[in-house]
């Protein structure tokens, strides 16, 4: 028994180590972003002990164009997520349901080569194609792109869970003289939602932390917040408090959404992580 | 042309998939399959067939940006004169080093939190929800916060390590430095997701033997060894593959702390020499081909990941 209770113990220590450090640069630049100047390089650090301010937060909100980017990001994020979940369910539809269709292995080969193949490489001739047909630094290129680099991913996460749904329902309804297409929309979609919401909440997750694509293929007209907030990394030792204000605002509605949904979120990154 | 590699799966005998039941979708089925299939078809064809092919059309040309001169035709120059640069042999040893490092450091971690965490100890769901947070923050930021907390003077990590009489090491500022730097943030955000995708797998294995070798009277380091281990390997295969693809990849996170593979070279890794020749130096036809390249090294990754999952 004593063995176990220690275990116990050493598992509780373990872990509560762990979570501090998976919790305190978060918690660190948080803090940065509410601190003075002089608060900020103080050493021994100031952990609690300052006097908060929103001066940080101002200097970023006063930056040119940050309302339009933030309209941007959310733009980009909305749009890449419809397209991708969109196109994703009616896709895992197919392949969970239809063993054989002509382009089937194609695409599943397909799918796994985009999540496989790094995204830099397409980067170089897309940027001399976007630019050449005037694609460039549009919304319309950022909603596709990042929806196209998420597809394996979506597929993947909705086809399993239109495998969770019970096939006798849809025969039920097709036996009643319902077609295909009534079937999907009108008894397995119903059923689908919570799967649709935890992959709705991954993958605009996804769409809302992209970077490499905006980076790439936009300029200062769709510019989104990953990308403003890399701009900082140019500042040496200087700006930490607008910096943290900015990383803070990337970062908020993430923490917001882990708190709201959990559990979708920890289904979906098991179910969708491994291919089902 | 969607129609010609489909058949060959078909004529196969003994498909994997052949002796399934007959499946409502499946009579009007294929029909509405190939209809549902087709958005994703085109998106794949547009976003990824169409760059790839444009990247091997680059790759055996002469543009770079701002140059006068006309493009063109220049053969395998690209390519001859990527496997003649010591750059390029230097990235792939620096890609992978920090993937090798990265992996022997997240692997064990993860899989050991994952024991912890499986264990269902009291209260230590809400250590999960903590461990679960490193990975869904924006990597950009993370990159940020990381730099500032790796600030060889005003940064918290020295300032914590020199009250504790440990050496002090330039983070960002040295080679080794920087790729432990790298190894450090990249363990705080990519750990977690080895930890819950092991997760998933510790749940999904049969209590059974375990209980079992358990009233046998064996210690519970043993009944890992030689129960749940061997069990989770082919689960823990897949994932390492994953990690595999997944390090191969890293971009945001090398391109604000290590701010684009430095000091110097010394994290400028295949992706971020991609990068720095295609959108630093504009030699466009050059970073094609050293794309294309790219892809001949994740080819084999790709190819185990899917014998694992189909073994799996």
């Amino acid at each position: 028994m004593r063995r176990g209770l220690l275990g116990d113990a050493l598992s509780y220590a373990v872990l509560a180590l762990a979570a501090l450090v998976a919790l305190f640069p978060v918690f660190w630049t948080v803090t940065t972003a509410i601190k003075a100047r002089a608060d900020t390089f103080a050493l021994p650090p100031r952990l609690l002990d300052f006097t908060p301010t929103s001066r940080n937060f101002e200097a970023i909100w006063e930056t040119r164009g940050f309302g339009r980017i933030l309209l941007n990001t959310v733009v980009v994020t909305a749009g890449a997520t419809a397209l991708c979940v969109g196109v994703a369910t009616l896709a895992a539809y197919a392949l969970a349901r239809s063993p054989r269709f002509g382009g089937r292995r194609p695409l599943e080969v397909g799918l796994v080569l985009v999540r496989a193949v790094p995204a830099i490489v397409l980067m170089v001739p897309l940027f001399q194609l976007t630019s050449r047909l005037g694609l460039y630094d549009s919304h319309l290129t950022l909603i596709v792109m990042i929806a196209a680099v998420n597809l394996p991913f979506a597929t993947w996460l909705m086809a399993s869970f239109v495998g969770q749904v019970p096939v006798a329902l849809e025969q039920a309804a097709a036996v009643d003289g319902a077609s295909p297409g009534r079937v999907l929309w009108h008894v397995v979609l119903p059923l689908l939602r919570p799967g649709l919401a935890a992959t709705t909440i991954l993958v605009a997750l996804l769409a809302w932390n992209e970077f490499l694509i905006p980076v790439m293929l936009a300029g200062t007209g769709a510019k989104t917040l990953p990308v403003y907030v890399s701009g900082f990394v140019a500042a040496r030792n200087l700006d930490w408090g607008p910096m943290a204000a900015a990383s803070t605002v990337a970062i908020l509605p993430i923490a917001v959404l882990t708190v709201l949904a959990q559990r979708s979120l920890v289904a979906g990154l098991q179910a969708g992580a491994v291919k089902g | 042309m969607s129609d010609a590699p489909a058949s060959r799966g078909r004529g196969r005998p003994g498909g994997r998939l052949g002796d399934r039941p007959e499946r409502p979708i499946e009579r009007e089925g294929a029909r509405l399959a190939r209809l549902l299939a087709a958005p994703a078809w085109a998106m794949l064809l547009a976003v990824f067939l169409v760059p790839i092919l444009g990247a091997l059309w680059l790759s055996f040309r002469n543009e770079t940006l701002g140059s006068f001169s006309p493009p063109r035709f220049v053969g395998w120059e690209n390519y001859a004169g990527s496997l003649a640069d010591p750059r390029f042999w230097e990235s792939i040893r620096t890609t992978l080093l920090l993937l090798g490092l990265g992996l022997l450091v997240q692997m064990p971690l993860g899989v050991g939190l994952a024991l912890l965490l499986h264990r269902r100890l009291r209260g230590t769901a809400l250590f999960r929800t903590a461990l679960i947070v490193p990975m869904l923050l924006t990597p950009v930021a993370v990159g940020l916060m990381w730099r500032f907390m790796l600030d060889t003077d005003l940064g918290i990590v020295n300032w914590a390590l020199g009250e504790l009489g440990a050496p002090e090491p330039n983070w960002l500022g040295s080679r080794w430095g920087a790729v432990w730097a790298v190894t450090v943030v990249d363990t705080w955000q990519s750990a977690p997701f080895v930890m819950l995708v092991t997760l998933a797998a510790l749940a999904g294995l049969p209590p059974g033997p375990q209980e079992a070798a358990a009233v046998d009277g064996a210690r519970p380091w043993q009944v890992f060894a030689f129960v749940t281990f061997p069990a989770l390997l082919p689960a823990l295969l897949v994932l390492l593959l994953i990690r595999v693809i997944d390090g191969l990849k890293m971009f945001d996170l090398l391109f604000i702390l290590t701010q684009r593979g430095g000091p110097g070279t010394a994290t400028q890794t295949l992706g971020m020499l991609i990068y720095n020749t295609g959108f630093g130096f504009f030699q466009t036809s050059r970073a094609a081909a050293l794309g294309v390249l790219m892809v001949l090294l994740v080819l084999p990754a790709w190819l185990l990941w899917r014998r694992a999952e189909r073994a799996s």
